[in-house]
């Protein structure tokens, strides 16, 4: 079950501020700076996937990832196994609409993905990874670490 | 990515990281720099009507609630429920205790340049409602400033910004 599930109208535009807000960030502030506001995104915003994780639950990330993708209307592949989830991501969603508002795309927009995404495992069995196969084209991987027994 | 449904949440932690090193405002600006494109052209060329057209987009977008009011020099932009605090405070990170601000922060400017005078009842920076007044006139813009002020009550709750110190008379 998700903590947030908007399912409402959406407001692609706010992908604009966020690619603004990543340069503003980084070049006022540093990218260490931006990569702790992003991990803290990642650990407090999303302290629900944080939670379940760090129990073993990996159910509330799935559903998210598979969620949002689909509502922002990307083209992604979800692979799920025992001790890995894989999401491909095809074409982003965030970059294809700032490429629609004729924006320049932020050299921190993959940093995004990867910082939240290590923000929410942070603490916890699971660990991610992020490879970024072309513009729009990325690997998500969040993968358990053998060692661990979270029951 | 963050989902743009979730932006919201993490504009709250740049609110909160800025407002720590009191640089708010500077990042409003730069924002409101953003929308020159297509806010202040089309507010410029438009004027009220322009700003109308906008915003019934973004109350549609946004799911925001509330009345949206053309007349003839003003126009009138309610949030009854604004969805933007909403998603701050339903949040497990917590709420800005400033996240209100960044509303009048960038839209000031914005206003400035259109030629436009607005008055931006925040009202309680808790609580996810609030009245905003926007005019091509500015002696109406300071006659409905005077009778905020005249009628709004003394214990600090509300908190109203303008865009135009003129607009104070």
């Amino acid at each position: 079950m998700l903590r947030y599930q908007e399912d409402n109208e959406l407001h692609r535009d706010f992908h604009g501020t966020t690619n603004t807000t990543l340069d503003y960030i980084a070049k006022h502030y540093g990218v260490d700076a931006l990569k702790m506001i992003l991990r803290k995104t990642g650990h407090d915003v999303y302290k629900s996937i944080h939670d379940k994780l760090a129990k073993g639950n990996a159910s509330e990330l799935i559903e998210h990832l598979n969620w949002f993708f689909y509502r922002e209307q990307g083209k992604y592949q979800l692979t799920v196994s025992e001790n890995e989830i894989v999401l491909e991501v095809f074409e982003c969603p965030a970059i294809r609409h700032l490429h629609k508002m004729g924006r320049e795309v932020s050299p921190y927009i993959c940093l995004q993905t990867s910082e939240v995404n290590a923000g929410m495992c942070e603490g916890t069995p699971w660990v991610s990874e992020v490879k970024v196969v072309g513009e729009g084209h990325c690997i998500q991987t969040f993968r358990k670490e053998a060692g661990h027994d979270t029951k | 990515m963050i989902p743009s449904d979730h932006f919201v949440r993490f504009y709250n932690e740049v609110f909160k990281f800025l407002d720590e090193r009191d640089g708010l405002q500077p990042y409003y600006e730069e924002i409101s720099r953003h929308q020159d494109d297509h806010c202040l052209v089309l507010f410029k060329a438009k004027g009220l009507r322009g700003v109308y057209e906008y915003y019934q987009r973004i109350y549609k977008e946004e799911n925001c609630q509330g009345p949206l009011v053309l007349n003839e020099h003003e126009l009138i932009l309610g949030m009854d429920r604004c969805p933007s605090l909403s998603k701050a405070i339903d949040n497990d990170a917590g709420a800005c205790p400033k996240y209100c601000l960044h509303c009048p922060g960038w839209t000031c400017r914005i206003y400035r340049l259109a030629g436009l005078f607005q008055i931006f009842d925040l009202m309680e920076l808790d609580k996810p409602h609030c009245y905003e007044w926007i005019y091509d006139d500015l002696e109406l813009a300071k006659a409905k400033y005077k009778e905020l002020v005249a009628g709004m009550p003394q214990d600090g709750s509300h908190y109203i910004v303008v865009s135009d110190e003129r607009i104070k008379g």
